[in-house]
């Protein structure tokens, strides 16, 4: 595949004083533009298997049923030249309606759910599509800041059809009064971009009486794929 | 504008829900002999960060990895002292191709990092053409070093005078 270059503001700034601790994390050089094939038309084989009962429906791993807002969250994972990208594997976590993390470094004074943990992993069709169950996540404060607020979100993690499209981002709810208030969000100068990991609310996948729906497409980078089995 | 889906940190709490492809890519049955890469995961300040994750993908490994559940995939998190370990299958030299495609993830790393690894005793390395991309000065931050028990070092800096190179494939 091919990688075109991306216009300053469309990834985050690696440095950006208001999110504190990627002073001395994020790399202060620019990344290397460089060709390398295999980068760019090799990746590992997810297979099938991989995928164990419930990881698609984070309501049901547990003995009952999680407390808070049933969701559904599907959308399409694309390729830049809109292609739908195919049996790719897709992890997502999050905490739960509470604001906490199942993870044992977590200190949030919010409790744990103990019919919820927030990790689900799925392979997208064969149009690029991908759709899980799970609890809408609560907010949480993190410490960055006095008043340090995470707006909701889930965490996606993206393996794409070749090494070189891996994404790990996360997804935004609609209309988060705490957008203006996160440097992890505001670290994305571009607002387009930033406005492209918001949900929207779907009524069309919204299920009945059971749960509300969000829709979220991913454009992994990348164009000119070539068709499998080529 | 491209109208891509842009990067976010991947924070502090990803380690249950990555646990499920650690476990099963850090047992690694393979047909090939192996050897070990072992580093630490480093800041600006040389402080080791411990709750950085190194993903691999090796491409010259995974044919001797077929009854492996993600053949040629390892995803390490690092430890309470930075350190990071994984095993690469050698069915072959590696002829001045990267061992292993690297990617860095952390809290407070707003973007995953790409970057790879050679190993010195690697005499196609003079020939490498991913290396010859590599301003010269720079090229050994992607070097890994033989260790007297057989195992190879690469640290990994996100800064510094030794700052490692991180790629943007095009």
């Amino acid at each position: 595949m091919q990688f075109d270059a991306i216009e300053p503001g469309v990834y985050p700034e690696l440095i950006y004083p208001p999110y504190k601790s990627t002073a001395k994390r994020g790399p202060t050089q620019a990344p290397l533009r460089v060709r390398d094939e295999t980068a760019t038309n090799t990746n590992l084989f997810a297979s099938p298997k991989l995928i164990l009962p419930h990881d698609m429906d984070m309501t049901a791993q547990g003995k009952g049923e999680p407390l808070g807002e049933k969701i559904v969250v599907t959308g399409r994972v694309l390729d830049e030249d809109g292609k739908p990208v195919r049996n790719s594997l897709l992890e997502v976590w999050q905490c739960n309606a509470a604001g906490r993390y199942f993870h044992k470094k977590d200190q949030h004074d919010a409790p744990l759910d103990p019919n919820f943990t927030g990790f689900g992993k799925m392979l997208t069709d064969d149009n690029g599509r991908y759709r899980f169950v799970s609890i809408k996540p609560g907010p949480y404060p993190w410490g960055n800041h006095h008043k340090a607020w995470r707006p909701a979100h889930i965490h996606f993690s993206l393996f794409g059809n070749v090494y070189a499209q891996r994404l790990v981002t996360q997804m935004y709810f609609p209309n988060d009064p705490l957008f203006a208030y996160d440097p992890i969000f505001q670290s994305i100068p571009d607002e387009a971009a930033r406005q492209r990991l918001i949900s929207r609310f779907s009524l069309e996948e919204t299920v009945d009486d059971k749960m509300l729906g969000y829709e979220f497409d991913i454009v992994l980078r990348g164009r000119n794929a070539t068709p499998m089995g080529i | 504008m491209s109208n891509i889906t842009t990067s976010q940190t991947i924070g502090p709490f990803p380690h249950e829900a990555w646990a499920w492809a650690v476990e099963l890519t850090s047992r690694v049955e393979s047909s090939a002999p192996q050897v070990k890469i072992k580093g630490a995961i480093i800041d600006g300040d040389g402080v080791p960060i411990n709750d950085a994750w190194a993903e691999a993908w090796l491409p010259g490994s995974a044919a001797a990895e077929t009854s492996h559940a993600i053949p040629g995939y390892r995803r390490v998190p690092t430890n309470e002292e930075g350190g990071f370990t994984f095993s690469i299958s050698q069915p072959q030299a590696p002829a001045g191709k990267p061992v292993a495609y690297v990617t860095v993830f952390a809290r407070g790393l707003v973007k995953h990092q790409f970057t790879a690894v050679f190993l010195e005793d690697d005499p196609a390395l003079a020939q490498s053409a991913l290396l010859e991309q590599v301003p010269a000065d720079r090229r050994h931050t992607l070097i890994a070093r033989k260790q007297a028990d057989g195992s190879y070092l690469w640290n990994i800096h996100m800064q510094g005078a030794s700052e490692t190179v991180f790629f943007d494939y095009t």
